[in-house]
């Protein structure tokens, strides 16, 4: 706006003085205008063309997880698909706050011919743990690094039961500092053990892809075959090993309620973000939760009081839905694709409690402790029983447990909730099982 | 998949023969034969050393595997000092509790590590448990002679100088270890108390990993000393003070009769009790017929007072 004023301004300008000023004045607007298309540079637009994968590493800290980070920054930066992180940029995962929880991780993003990444390191088990139940960077691959000189260490063991416990099903090795080591064939050791203890994680280590090279090669060009081409051979390999993770529009529906309201002369219309999914005008819906259950159609969507064909995952809209009173339906219940997800009573789930420092209770809690869980646009009085090995949980400690509603609420696996107790939040959690209710659990209700 | 596997591996080391020999024939004596691959693969699995050193350790015993084996021990001590020297300063944050309850006695240790995948594995688990024990023996025959209520704290260095049962120092175990493991690791801190014929000590470690040893090891311990409660039921008595000072982390002991200060309370009588949160500490033990008179909570990584 204020550009166009200017631009005005200067026209005017040009019109009215006398050809001797013509020059100065023209000058005289061209600087702001040129320093505001600068200013549009300096941050650059987040293009969307190329689908996003979330990868991490993982490995020994003395291995090379940060000097590989900083090369494929190089070597891509060199290809223009990303900024060079040199060592000491990456090198310090800063604290973050996610959700209210400080996770230790570093981020870098790149992008190949086919992809754009999210890569993310963190120090310790614990962080892992804190990302994926918070979801701030879920993994759908990850790379692991191995020193060709040191061989797996025995902590390794420890590195593949994390990604076995965070869900990673895709594993690329990296073997590392191979232009440390002169002979060639230890290096087909180090290879052929890693993919033993692979197989022995239950990851398909035969198959698995392994790279050999050097990171610190590829940083100093030295040694092309060891550096910049078997840090693109990895990203190739990468690019095509790790699948893509399934796309939040190619689920089927599921509107969680916010709001129901009765328009005389049209019938009742529900309101809501829609979650997932695509919805069109005169799909079938179900409507589950809070012990009831109904289907209907959808015979009208509407956005910003505009109606629309066909409504996608992210966009918050109201649904005229055929033949249904208002008091049939109400908030924290769902709208979804018939059949697609069912209302569950009891879960096991993995759960981050929060320490005293990120807001949480400073006590630790005990079996049959009862917060309220919050999910979706539900809340619902819970138990908790802690696994049998554990009989209290610290503030500051994830940890798996097994939560009871009072009622059955729409659950499903991989959802994610919140814990509160009164009006402070405990924790957050994720549904990592779905469990079905005993007639114990049934009488503790009463 | 095991057997596609291993007829794999065996096909490749049959082509890698063949490729290799001739090529050998023009290298020097100290490349290593192809047919030593099964050996280097079996010392490295035996002992768990790099891959580099077991192949420096066969080449100079000529592929004698007994000798190998003993060389590589005893060049891990070496190794593990330099090592260790050259961790020396990065942070070690992580780590674990031991603690051990003898007869009458008890020893509680904090070893540090860099990051909680370490604390995980179990060599470092078995270090914790020798540097328990070591300090549990220690105590043992410091005060043999005394029989009154014994508290000592060691620290760092002190904690250092110990020996092992074998005879070998801490100092020296924990620089193995971290030749192993690649991290830094220090012994923070350890206390050991020795109590009278009538007291008793509890004990609760918190988060214990299920190992078949004796010590028991975690991220939070704690120790108590009390006088009184009922014939077998001490055990679970000992255990519910450890875990309230767990998990309430008071700092003094207070008086019986101190009436408690809302949720802030420090003084752990007359804190809320964690197991039954309808009386105080001071008026659980009342009802147990019992009297607390010390106790030490440990929680890993944190920083010290002094």
């Amino acid at each position: 706006m204020a550009a166009l004023v200017g631009l005005r301004a200067c026209f005017s300008a040009l019109q009215l003085t006398s050809p001797s000023l013509l020059h100065s004045s023209f000058k005289l607007c061209a600087v702001p205008l040129s320093r505001r298309s600068f200013a549009a540079e300096a941050k650059k637009t987040y293009s969307r063309e190329k689908p996003h994968v979330n990868i991490g590493t993982i490995g020994h800290v003395d291995h090379g997880k940060t000097t590989l980070t900083a090369a494929i920054t190089k070597v891509l930066a060199d290809a223009g698909g990303a900024n060079y992180k040199k060592y000491e940029d990456i090198d310090n995962a800063p604290e973050e706050k996610a959700r209210g929880i400080t996770i230790n991780a570093s981020h870098v993003e790149y992008t190949t011919a086919n992809r754009h990444y999210a890569h993310t390191d963190c120090p310790g088990h614990a962080d892992y743990v804190k990302n994926m139940i918070t979801g701030t960077a879920q993994m759908d691959g990850c790379i692991l690094v191995v020193a060709a000189t040191d061989g797996q260490m025995p902590q390794t063991r420890e590195h593949l039961l994390l990604a076995r416990q965070i869900g990673v099903e895709h594993v690329v090795v990296f073997i590392n500092k191979a232009d440390a080591v002169e002979d060639k064939e230890m290096l087909d050791l180090v290879e052929i053990e890693i993919r033993e203890l692979l197989t022995e994680y239950g990851y398909d280590g035969e198959n698995a892809p392994v790279v050999i090279g050097s990171a610190l090669c590829a940083l100093e060009n030295k040694q092309p075959e060891l550096g910049v081409n078997a840090v693109m051979k990895l990203l190739e390999i990468v690019d095509s090993y790790v699948p893509l993770p399934k796309r939040e529009l190619d689920k089927p529906f599921l509107l969680p309620i916010e709001g129901v309201y009765s328009i005389p002369g049209r019938g009742t219309v529900v309101t809501g973000t829609l979650e997932r999914g695509l919805i069109k005008k005169g799909d079938d819906c179900e409507f589950v939760g809070h012990n009831r259950s109904s289907k209907s159609v959808v015979t009208g969507i509407e956005m910003f009081h505009k109606s629309l064909d066909r409504a996608e995952a992210g966009d918050n809209l109201g649904a005229l839905v055929r033949g249904l009173k208002r008091e049939d339906v109400r908030r924290g219940m769902v709208m979804c694709k018939p059949g697609s997800i069912m209302p569950h009573q009891k879960v096991k789930a993995q759960v981050y409690v929060l320490s005293k420092e990120e807001g949480g209770r400073h006590k630790p809690f005990v079996t049959n402790f009862m917060p309220v869980m919050f999910s979706l646009t539900w809340d619902m009085a819970c138990r908790v029983t802690l696994p049998e090995s554990k009989e209290m949980v610290m503030p500051g400690e994830d940890t798996s447990l097994t939560l009871t509603l009072r009622q059955p609420m729409v659950l499903e696996k991989g959802q994610r909730f919140t814990l509160r107790d009164g009006n402070r939040t405990i924790g957050t959690g994720l549904v990592t099982d779905i469990l079905t209710l005993t007639d114990e659990d049934q009488c503790h209700w009463g | 998949m095991t057997l596609a596997f291993i007829f794999r591996t065996a096909t490749r080391e049959a082509v890698k023969v063949s490729i290799a020999q001739p090529v050998l024939c023009l290298h020097s004596g100290f490349q290593l034969l192809a047919a030593d691959k099964a050996l280097l693969m079996k010392l490295r699995k035996n002992t768990g050393y790099t891959f580099i050193n077991c192949k420096k350790a066969l080449e100079k015993f000529e592929n004698d595997i007994a000798q190998a084996e003993s060389w590589l021990h005893e060049q891990a001590q070496k190794e593990g000092w330099a090592k260790a020297s050259k961790l020396e300063g990065r942070k070690a944050k992580e780590g674990l509790i031991g603690l051990l309850v003898g007869n009458q006695t008890a020893a509680m240790v904090e070893v540090n590590c860099e990051t909680d995948f370490v604390a995980r594995n179990e060599k470092f688990q078995q270090l914790v448990k020798d540097v328990t024990l070591a300090t549990l023996a220690h105590h043992q025959n410091k005060n043999q002679s005394q029989t009154g209520y014994v508290k000592s704290v060691l620290v760092g260095d002190e904690l250092n100088k110990l020996t092992m049962v074998e005879g070998s120092s801490l100092a020296d175990h924990v620089a193995l270890t971290i030749g192993r493991l690649g991290e830094n690791m220090s012994l923070k801190r350890a206390v050991t108390l020795g109590v009278p014929a009538e007291w008793h000590i509890g004990s609760y470690v918190h988060g214990n990993i299920s190992s078949q040893t004796e010590v028991s090891m975690g991220r939070y311990g704690a120790l108590v000393i009390f006088q009184g409660g009922k014939d077998g039921e001490r055990d679970t008595l000992g255990r519910k003070l450890g875990q309230h000072i767990v998990g309430e982390a008071p700092l003094s002991l207070g008086n019986m009769d101190d009436l408690p200060c809302g949720e802030s309370e420090t003084r752990l009588l007359p804190q809320t009790f964690l197991a039954d949160p309808s009386r105080t500490v001071a008026q659980f033990l009342k009802g147990q017929q019992a009297r607390l008179l010390d106790f030490v909570r440990f929680q890993c990584g944190e920083t010290l007072g002094e």
